[in-house]
């Protein structure tokens, strides 16, 4: 009798200390509830931060340089009347390498428009858009207006490359309605030349011919949304976009964006001739997150009018002008040099302590097969950023990333937000 | 006569005893005293605790509507706080979750899971109409002590998943015996793990119902993982079918 009560009896009272424990959990919890919580800071209009960063890189013959930069971020959005936004976003790089002599400042004006809400669902913005369209994460064959938006190269991380960019002049027009939104705009040209000057707002990058879009979003049903989108830039012909994500499941989002449109290969934009043809880009791919707090995603894209494998290799065995007029080009366009490649993007929040980030990146040229890793270890104060990064190049002579002068790059990074 | 008479009263006090309420009718009524019945806004602020130390604070503008059709709620939440987040924005119409950072201008679309990586995990729980998504069992009567510490008689109601794709398969919900308020609810995931206690306190008047004003979120896993959300700033607010979607995202400046 006592052999059978006595486990009873145990997990009886396991059960009531268990009970109890928790109970004593949440009064505790009520408890620190009662305590008057720290101040929040009231909704503003403007932010504001200062990075500071310095770099070391090592070359493949084992030599290495260093590098600093102070930059300073400033974003406004803020209302004029009811009606009416002014929206303000630049940022300044000061870069030195070497010694602090030697020093080069860079302004990127990303934003300065206005914008009229002309009714619920209809709005019009006049002035420096940095717009932007796509769903993918390494590649965005519908975000034609990257293409020589970027003035200053802070970091490999694609977030990091959308942002620091700089608009395009235009008017912009919206109309939404229950299940949908249209967007045209039209930018037109300002400047064919040019220019470096450290505020210089390098009208010739980004307004350098007359440019239009229509975008158009139409709900299918509460979980398919897609979006078409139609371009075309003065002296080219028209290209057709489109956006799609998919729930997946509770824990995966997949996404597909395309474009396509008769143009000419890169290799013929660099050298200065037209084989004009149907020409498609892609980029699919799938974030899957855990449940601790880890997202990863997969993604393989496509550049019909990138070199193919033959291609690229006769480019690399050939003039090392040619080869490096079309890399420059490709990396103003922010294009992929070659048909194929893979990007991986592995983001852990609160990863082994609480505030600590954790983010890796992959790049696969996957014609010549070299690589791009980057991570990152970044931990967050209230007001302040502490970030480690790592850059390593890999691959042939030639190859996309075995071609960059720095085969490693560390990097210390310090945010102050205000 | 007097025999069948005395067995009639006899089987109306026994009914009366026992009329157990509609255990969906109840689940309702938390709902309309939790979530106003028209477009409506609200701040609410989330302050985290860990072994007793508060370690995050941010704020969140939340602009929700109820679907005409579905009863669901659809919500735009704007960041407020802190400095580092401040201006994000995240629409949720149902699993359709769309996260937008200006500073990127890029609206991304996340899955459920990914949403539970941030703050804002808790902050869509003030508009959640749980009787849509689930289906309420009575299962008993209990004294519950409620945030405040005081001991209230409730009805304990056992609420079941009826759509897969939300994000607990089970709650346990304390419901007051007295006036249908939330008195805590215990969220469990698939596995039958407890995910989180929410205590439900400080009632006020707002928007015409006396409404919890603070819910005292418990982690299931470590209770000394504590989050309070404080709500205020009560409105109602015309909220355009025209904004529940991405493409509005970028336009969405609250006054």
């Amino acid at each position: 009798m006592n052999t059978l009560l006595t486990p009873l009896l145990a997990a009886l009272l396991c059960t009531a200390t268990l009970a109890r424990a928790a109970d004593d959990a949440d009064l505790a919890a009520l408890s620190l509830a009662d305590t008057e919580a720290a101040p929040v800071a009231p909704a503003r209009d403007w932010q504001l931060f200062i990075e500071g960063a310095a770099g070391f890189g090592v070359d493949g013959a084992g030599g290495h340089d260093q590098s600093q930069r102070l930059s300073g971020s400033f974003s406004l959005d803020t209302r004029l009347a009811p009606d009416w936004r002014l929206v303000l976003s630049d940022r300044l790089d000061q870069r030195w390498t070497g010694s602090f002599d030697d020093g080069d400042a860079v302004n990127t004006l990303r934003d300065a428009y206005l914008s009229w809400q002309a009714g619920d669902n209809t709005a019009l913005d006049a002035g420096r858009i940095n717009t932007r369209y796509g769903v993918a994460m390494g590649y965005n064959p519908t975000d034609w207006f990257r293409a020589n938006a970027i003035r200053s190269r802070v970091s490999e991380d694609p977030g990091s490359l959308r942002e620091n960019r700089q608009g395009s002049v235009m008017l912009r027009g919206q109309q939404l309605w229950d299940g949908g939104a249209a967007t045209a705009l039209y930018s037109p040209e300002l400047s064919d030349i040019r220019r470096d000057g450290s505020f210089n707002l390098d009208l010739g990058a980004t307004n350098y011919r007359d440019r239009g879009l229509l975008a158009v979003t139409t709900r299918i049903n509460d979980s398919l949304s897609p979006e078409w989108l139609l371009y075309r830039a003065a002296g080219g012909e028209p290209q057709l976009g489109a956006n799609l994500t998919v729930l997946a499941n509770a824990a995966t989002v997949a996404y597909v964006e395309w474009s396509g449109g008769r143009a000419s290969s890169l290799a013929a934009l660099a050298a200065g001739y037209d084989d004009s043809s149907f020409r498609n880009r892609l980029a699919l791919g799938a974030t899957y997150t855990t449940t601790s707090k880890l997202s990863l995603t997969l993604e393989y894209d496509y550049n019909g009018a990138g070199l193919d494998d033959a291609g690229w290799q006769a480019l690399q065995a050939g003039s090392p002008l040619a080869y490096w007029r079309y890399r420059a080009l490709v990396r103003d366009l922010q294009e992929l040099p070659t048909r194929h490649a893979w990007f991986a993007r592995a983001a852990w929040q609160d990863a082994i302590i609480s505030h600590l980030d954790l983010t890796g990146m992959l790049r696969i040229n996957g014609d010549d097969h070299s690589t791009l890793t980057w991570l990152e270890a970044r931990y967050h104060w209230d007001k302040t950023d502490l970030a480690l990064q790592w850059q390593m190049n890999r691959g042939d002579a030639g190859s996309e990333y075995g071609a960059l002068a720095q085969r490693q790059f560390w990097q210390v990074l310090m945010t102050q937000y205000f | 006569m007097l025999k069948s008479s005395l067995y009639a009263a006899l089987l109306l006090c026994a009914t009366v005893a026992h009329a157990a309420p509609d255990a969906q009718s109840l689940l309702a009524a938390t709902d309309a005293i939790r979530n106003p019945e028209k477009p409506f806004s609200l701040t609410t602020t989330l302050t985290e605790y860990r072994n007793g130390k508060q370690t995050d604070t941010s704020t969140l503008a939340v602009y929700s509507k109820a679907d005409k059709a579905g009863g669901e709620f659809r919500s735009l939440i704007r960041f407020e706080a802190p400095v580092r987040d401040a201006g994000k924005l995240m629409l949720k119409s149902g699993n359709d979750l769309w996260f937008y950072d200006p500073a990127t201008r890029a609206s991304i679309r996340i899955s459920p899971q990914q949403r539970l990586l941030g703050q804002a995990a808790n902050g869509d729980v003030v508009t959640v109409n749980l009787a849509k998504d689930y289906k309420a069992t009575l299962v008993g009567e209990e004294d519950v002590q409620d945030g405040e510490r005081q001991a209230r008689h409730a009805y304990k109601l056992a609420l079941a998943a009826v759509s897969p794709d939300v994000t607990y398969n089970k709650i346990e919900m304390w419901v007051d015996q007295q006036n249908s308020r939330p008195i805590k609810a215990k969220f469990f995931a698939d596995s039958g793990r407890l995910l989180k206690t929410a205590y439900y306190r400080r009632f006020e008047n707002q928007l015409g119902v006396l409404r919890p004003t603070e819910t005292v979120i418990i982690d299931g896993l470590d209770p000394n993982w504590v989050t309070v959300m404080r709500f205020g700033g009560y409105g109602w607010r015309d909220i355009p079918e025209g904004w529940l979607q991405k493409d509005y995202l970028p336009r969405f400046k609250p006054e």
